[in-house]
């Protein structure tokens, strides 16, 4: 379990985020929605001190950190115990793809560079890219990019991994192999706190959607409650906001409406199988 | 027709000028290496902004790169033995100023002079380095050390590269002034032995040549080190997986063991599984 508490910061006076504070189960994937500006991206990065907080604690593993006082050793371990998927990638550009990859792994972690080099393999061919290898970030496409980004994070076994807007940066026909790779790293339970405008996306892949207005949390809850039965006014003109634009939220290019709902059929079906299973 | 050029004498007097290559190349080394270090130190407490010494810093760069490099070299041919009589008189020493050899006059002037425009250089290379790379560093838990060491040097040497070069060609050149600190270099021998054969067009001509061939090679060394530093443009080929799948290849992508599925909180299996589907083989085979 992951708990962050309270984290507060203001920008020349003002205030971006107003105490926002979120629980994540393991294996949870939370997702933050919002309008643009509304400190989405600062939360994240106040988690792992890319941006310093005013207030803030984070615990994990029942270990609390004062996010606005970490020491230097500190900050250096809320870093390695989670790990961050940028909207730009990041990829250390004089690095080929395997190199991204080993780099934490040989670094940070001080693995054997035989030991990493096979890490980082296992990483790329988990994202479809170990033929890629040898090719340095500028010879990928913005999805091979980040999915090799994702590959390098998840290489360090992070408890929380972080994902700032992970295909706003992608030409459309990209968003969906990297989606898809997330996905995977969902599904393989991975906990992850997410920040997207892609609602179809976030809508397929959240167990818990939060919806951050200024700063602060107006309402949350599970995907279908969210999108199916918004219950303050700004989320439901944040959510028709995508309507306007001809994209239904319920429906933008990954799970169609029908598709969802026999999705949650099924879904519940599941959960009662799981129930039994758990019941013998 | 009158003996008025001699085009001959202009290559066959090389050699001879060529006896005093060492001591332009030792200028070169000496004051490019000096000024390098120095200049790197300056770069880093510029970007750092650290008080005072940035200020003393914004002065020093000013002045030396305001400044002629011929006048430097008179600054430091005088004012070092005025510096060191005082330093004895205030000390009670007596270091004796015909024991310091000339040269170092010219090193130390040229290689202030060279870390004022190596700074700059530097200072542009280190702030030209994108921050998201240094943030993709920092969040995977590197040290500031470590993110100095493996993102910012590699990178900003790479941008650096060109600038420190120009810089140097520069210096090169300046070192044919050493002769104003009694330093006999290379165009300081041609001027003694033109003197005594008055072919003083024929021997700046041979002159121009060594210092052209000179600087000719420096660019071919700095262009062969820039192309090795930077990324290749081409693409190498697609790696060959030619090892075997392991056994999780022959499963249809599947949901994880239903044990760990069942210890999500409130997964969105289904959407995930939907999503995930599609990826290929052992997608899902993450330990």
């Amino acid at each position: 379990m992951i708990s962050i508490r309270n984290i507060s910061k203001s920008f020349n006076g003002h205030k971006v985020l107003d105490g926002v504070s979120v629980d994540i189960e393991d294996g949870e994937v939370v997702a933050l929605i919002g309008p643009s500006g509304t400190g989405k991206s600062t939360f994240l990065r106040s988690i792992n001190l890319l941006e310093h907080p005013d207030t803030g604690e984070l615990e994990i593993d029942g270990k609390t950190y004062d996010l606005a006082h970490a020491s230097k050793d500190e900050t250096l371990e809320i870093r390695r115990s989670t790990a961050m998927v940028f909207q730009q990638f990041n990829l250390l550009r004089n690095r080929t793809a395997l190199q991204n990859v080993m780099e934490g792994l040989t670094v940070v972690k001080h693995v054997p560079k035989a030991q990493a080099r096979e890490r980082a393999l296992r990483e790329l061919r988990n994202v479809g890219l170990e033929e890629w290898s040898d090719h340095y970030p500028q010879h990928l496409s913005g999805g091979q990019q980040q999915r090799v980004a994702i590959a390098r994070a998840l290489s360090m076994d992070p408890r929380l991994l972080l994902l700032d807007e992970p295909t706003s940066a992608l030409d459309p026909e990209r968003v969906n192999e990297v989606q898809r790779t997330i996905a995977v790293a969902a599904a393989a339970g991975n906990t992850m706190l997410l920040v997207s405008h892609e609602m179809g996306f976030v809508r397929s892949i959240a167990s818990r959607v939060i919806f951050l207005e200024d700063g602060r949390i107006v309402e949350q809850g599970s995907p279908e409650e969210i999108f199916g039965n918004p219950h303050t006014d700004r989320l439901r003109d944040f959510l028709s906001s995508f309507e306007r634009y001809g994209v239904d939220h319920s429906d933008s290019g990954i799970l169609t409406n029908t598709a969802w709902q026999a999705q949650e059929a099924r879904r519940k079906e599941h959960e009662r199988e799981d129930f039994a299973l758990e019941a013998v | 027709m009158p003996d008025l050029f001699n085009g001959k004498l202009v290559f066959t007097q090389i050699p001879q000028l060529l006896r005093y290559l060492p001591v332009t190349l030792e200028l070169t080394l000496a004051a490019g290496i000096i000024g390098l270090v120095l200049g790197f130190i300056i770069a880093l407490i510029r970007v750092k902004r650290t008080p005072v010494l940035y200020q003393i810093s914004t002065v020093y760069i000013s002045v030396l790169r305001g400044t002629p490099i011929i006048v430097q070299l008179y600054i430091s041919y005088f004012g070092i033995p005025i510096f060191l009589k005082y330093l004895n008189y205030w000390n009670g020493t007596d270091w004796d100023i015909n024991n310091v050899p000339p040269v170092l006059f010219a090193i130390l002037a040229l290689a202030f002079n060279q870390s004022a425009f190596m700074a700059e250089v530097i200072r542009a290379a280190i702030t030209a380095v994108d921050s998201g790379q240094l943030e993709a560093a920092r969040s995977l838990g590197m040290s500031p050390a470590q993110v100095r060491r493996r993102v910012i040097l590699p990178q900003a040497g790479v941008i650096a590269l060109p600038g420190l070069m120009n810089s140097l060609i520069g210096l090169i050149k300046g070192t044919s002034l050493a002769f104003v600190c009694a330093v006999v270099d290379m165009t300081a021998a041609g001027q003694i032995m033109a003197g005594s054969s008055y072919r003083y067009f024929e021997m700046y001509c041979s002159l121009a040549i060594i210092y052209w061939v000179i600087t000719l090679v420096l660019e071919r060394a700095g262009a062969w080190l820039e192309h090795r530093l930077s990324v290749p443009e081409q693409a190498p080929a697609l790696r060959q997986v030619t090892e075997a799948v392991p056994e999780q290849a022959e499963r249809t992508p599947s949901l994880p063991e239903r044990g760990t599925v069942r210890r999500l909180p409130a997964l969105n299996r289904q959407g995930i599984t939907a999503l995930a589907g599609t990826v290929g083989k052992e997608a899902i085979a993450r330990d």
